[in-house]
């Protein structure tokens, strides 16, 4: 009998798993679709992976690759700095809701704006997670969470954003924009790579919002978590891509 | 690197022969923090929750050999890669 082993994907850091999110945590699958695009790629010793503040910094030591952390969607900027020191790298910015959309979207829209040559992969679990489940500004209408005990309100404080559409209205020709869930994980896999071979072609700003499960501030068991992100989630956030680079549409 | 000691979570696997004996359903409890979603997403609903206790003390799934078709969705949607479904190859 051979030795049975866990099917990680190889550019993982066998040392770090169990990894450090919660049970039922969506970014352990959206940094599995990751970790197969970056190993059928075979870029594993040329990727630099950016993380952000809150959940999403927990996979500091997740990869076998060279990590940095920074500040609020701060990772997008620090990226698009060893993407022009370095253009053979490939540049992976991974942040969540609350980092690219709230805190440091300034930095989201100036790198679209610019076309800058990076991916960006943006986790978006409706709410802040790592500080207890406040209204981040994903959080849909009539959501409740810790500040939001009664739903959100849309009178007193908004809509909820929608990155990737935003993304394709802003950038120029050769941008990809597209946003996946971890409930559709092969799909989202062919975004993630799309990504990253928009960024290894050259041809501009490569943005992917993956929708993900956060049943800790949910507060839902497993049945309840897929049925939130498969019909409540994708009612407010469609899946698909917005913006293809020309001739390179399905 | 490669002298470092094995990760504890490679210490411990339960298996199980599945789908007539065509394939193993492998799990790590060192790995399943007992999360569930498996055993939702599961098309058959063959799985179940297990006496065996998984890293966070919580319950591991275990499969229903006569159920199981081993397609692999478990092993997809597992954020922790706990779950290994291994086809077994024909004697030739």
């Amino acid at each position: 009998m051979v030795e049975i082993l866990p099917k990680m994907p190889k550019s993982w850091n066998p040392e770090s798993k169990p990894h450090k999110f919660c049970p039922g945590c969506g970014h352990g699958l959206v940094l599995k679709a990751l970790g197969q695009a970056i190993d059928e790629l075979g870029i594993q010793d040329r990727v630099v992976f950016g993380c952000d503040i809150g959940c999403s910094l927990l996979s500091w030591d997740f990869f076998n690759v060279d990590t940095v952390q920074t500040h609020h969607g701060r990772t997008t900027p620090v990226m698009v700095g060893i993407k022009r020191a370095n253009p053979n790298l490939v540049v992976v910015a991974y942040m969540g809701d609350g980092g690219g959309y709230a805190i440091g979207s300034q930095h989201l829209v100036n790198a679209a704006t610019r076309n800058e040559k990076i991916t960006c992969i943006l986790v978006n679990n409706t709410n802040y997670a790592m500080t207890g489940g406040q209204m981040a500004p994903t959080t849909m209408p009539g959501q409740k969470t810790e500040t939001t005990p009664y739903g959100r309100d849309v009178e007193e404080t908004g809509y909820p954003m929608l990155g990737p559409e935003m993304v394709a209205a802003i950038t120029r020709e050769g941008a990809y924009a597209a946003r996946g869930s971890v409930a559709k994980f092969a799909q989202l896999k062919k975004y993630i790579k799309k990504a990253l071979e928009n960024q290894m072609a050259g041809r501009g700003f490569s943005f992917v919002e993956a929708l993900s499960t956060c049943p800790t501030n949910w507060r839902t068991n497993a049945a309840q978590t897929w049925q939130f992100i498969e019909e409540t989630m994708t009612k407010y956030f469609p899946l698909g891509e917005f913006k293809v680079p020309e001739g390179k549409e399905d | 690197m490669s002298t470092a000691a094995a990760p504890a979570y490679l210490k411990k696997v339960y298996t199980t022969e599945v789908n007539k004996g065509k394939a193993v359903f492998a799990i790590f409890p060192g790995l399943c923090k007992g999360c569930g979603l498996c055993k939702e997403k599961c098309p058959e609903g063959a799985l179940s929750w297990s006496e065996k206790l998984g890293v966070y003390g919580t319950p591991t799934v275990t499969p229903d050999p006569e159920l199981c078709k081993a397609c692999g969705i478990c092993e997809r949607v597992c954020p922790d890669c706990a779950i290994a479904i291994i086809r077994v190859d024909k004697e030739k």
